[in-house]
């Protein structure tokens, strides 16, 4: 690999750019093979059928919460890569986007990446963010008898593990 | 079996039909760990199963946020300890891209020679359990069992650790390989080479086991990429990617070798392409035993690191494992995101079980490689 080699990345961000030039907010290359694009999170389903259609980022690799309390707001972090096409096999686009910590609430991507079942799940159950068109959005690994709020929330704590 | 036809309904929780009855299979341990699956079945035919996981969950990711990175080591590694050479090393990679630190020449390969050996083990787990006794092979289980245990004598001997290592803190591994080890795991090698044969005789090309698993549990390859599921259920559907060759760590870049696939997506060929994965590894081991460069092994790492995201990944036995750490200049991740074969592969499980004969769904779940713990971390 050699020092040019952003050349695709930076096509990856220059058509996410030109065609959502009013949705896609902030783009970057993180390192070689790794993008972040921050978007609004209204237009998640169209970005993501675009970039699934045309890009041909055929799977989600995961989907991660990040609760940033000092901030006042939740972040969403898609991970998302290719199969099938193999120019960018190696490139996870990471698509990210800003939910307020009261009543998070984003569509639902399992219409257009069904392993998005299971990662929303668990995002709904750990952060509590609900996904709206989840064909079956209900806890999936805590105790049924947790009645507590959303465990991953920087504001629950627990003692017993030490200082955060 | 028409599984391949519709688009797979999600597990949900309909209301009951007529004339089927719910089964719950599990949580107790069934194999291979705690998890429960919710079977409806129409006489003979599972009609839907809805996974119920979390009997081992245990909050990995919280746990993570409290603790130092050193100390996330032992920690992040436990929920697949026949394969922690995979969990330690994905979690190792984003935490020395932020730290900014490189792995010696040296380091990378014994590193590679540690997670190939690992590779091998966690698949004769797979072969003793998943396959052997799912199917009611007992030879198989007690073969790849014993075999198995001889590479846990030399990883304990390299590591110091039966299965869990912790073998690779940032910046490289912890110990050299100690001398006369090469001979030792080299004479491993020309043995297991035979064992293979022999275990291809009685269990791979046992006409036994080739009617119970082929024709299967098929993912086709489309459905397999649409899933986004991982590793060997990926590469049985013939999907050749593998992130050791699509984005080389350690030493892989330097070693030559093939990606097994098969494009049956079957439970068999799932079967196969682990069996051929372990003579992939057989080969890499040998040859990065005859590279192995001289020099140190390790650098030192810093205990805190900056600001920042990365994103690291590896190809463990169950599939990619990919490891997001956010740092805050402190010496805790302030976030650790861990997404694993198991969890990604969970949803080709109520997708392949439906309209299959419940004597089917030992054979299928076995051929998925499912680890409970790893997937509720």
């Amino acid at each position: 690999m050699t020092e040019s080699s952003t050349s695709r990345e930076d096509s990856i961000i220059e058509r996410s750019k030109s065609r959502f030039p009013e949705y896609v907010k902030d783009t970057k290359v993180d390192s070689k093979q790794r993008i972040t694009i921050s978007f609004d999170k209204d237009h998640l389903q169209e970005i993501a059928t675009w970039m699934r259609d045309d890009l041909r980022l055929d799977h989600l690799t995961g989907i991660a919460g990040v609760d940033y309390p000092t901030r006042k707001k939740l972040e969403i972090l898609y991970f998302v890569g290719s199969f099938s096409k193999s120019e960018i096999q190696d490139i996870i686009v990471t698509l990210k986007t800003d939910l307020p910590r009261e009543s998070p609430t984003i569509a639902s991507l399992v219409s257009i990446w069904e392993s998005a079942h299971f990662h929303e799940r668990e995002a709904f159950e750990m952060f509590g963010i609900t996904f709206e068109g989840h064909p079956d959005l209900r806890k999936l690994l805590t105790l049924d008898n947790w009645d507590g709020p959303p465990p991953m929330l920087k504001d629950i704590r627990f003692p017993e593990m030490g200082q955060r | 079996m028409n599984t391949t036809s519709s688009a797979p309904t999600a597990p949900t929780s309909k209301p009951k039909e007529q004339a089927t009855m719910d089964v719950s299979v599990g949580p107790q341990h069934p194999g291979s760990g705690h998890v429960r699956l919710l079977m409806r079945v129409d006489g003979d035919y599972i009609v839907s199963i809805d996974p119920d996981i979390g009997y081992v969950h245990r909050g990995c990711e919280k746990i993570a946020e409290y603790r130092n990175y050193v100390s996330n080591i032992p920690h992040l590694e436990r929920p697949c300890i026949i394969d922690a050479i995979h969990l330690n090393w994905a979690y190792v990679l984003p935490v020395e891209e932020l730290q900014n630190v490189t792995v010696p020449p040296r380091g990378q390969y014994i590193s590679t020679i540690a997670a190939e050996m690992n590779r091998i083990m966690s698949h004769l787990y797979w072969l003793a359990i998943n396959a052997g006794v799912f199917s009611g092979h007992t030879t198989i289980f007690m073969w790849a069992f014993g075999d198995r245990d001889l590479f846990i004598e030399l990883m304990e001997w390299l590591t110091g650790a039966r299965l869990t290592y912790s073998f690779l803190p940032p910046g490289g591994p912890r110990r050299d390989i100690p001398s006369g080890f090469e001979e030792k795991l080299t004479k491993l090698l020309d043995y297991f080479d035979k064992r293979l044969v022999e275990y291809d005789r009685v269990f791979f090309s046992n006409p036994l086991i080739i009617a119970r698993s082929k024709r299967v549990g098929v993912l086709t390859k489309e459905d397999a990429i649409r899933l986004g599921t991982t590793g060997p259920v990926l590469r049985g559907s013939g999907v050749a990617y593998d992130v050791r060759k699509v984005e080389p760590y350690g030493a892989y870049a330097d070693l030559d070798f093939q990606i097994p696939t098969f494009t049956e997506g079957d439970s068999y060929a799932r079967f196969l392409v682990r069996f051929e994965e372990m003579k992939q590894s057989i080969s890499i081991i040998r040859q990065a035993l005859s590279k192995l460069p001289k020099g140190p092994i390790a650098r030192k790492a810093p205990l805190v690191a900056p600001e920042g995201e990365a994103i690291g990944r590896v190809e463990s036995s169950r599939g990619e494992i990919t490891v997001m750490v956010i740092g805050d200049n402190s010496d805790k991740p302030y976030r650790v995101k861990i997404m694993n074969g198991s969890f990604r592969n969970l949803i080709a499980l109520p997708y392949l079980l439906r309209n299959v004969h419940v004597a089917d769904m030992p054979i299928i779940y076995g051929s998925l490689d499912y680890w409970p713990v790893e997937a509720d971390r």
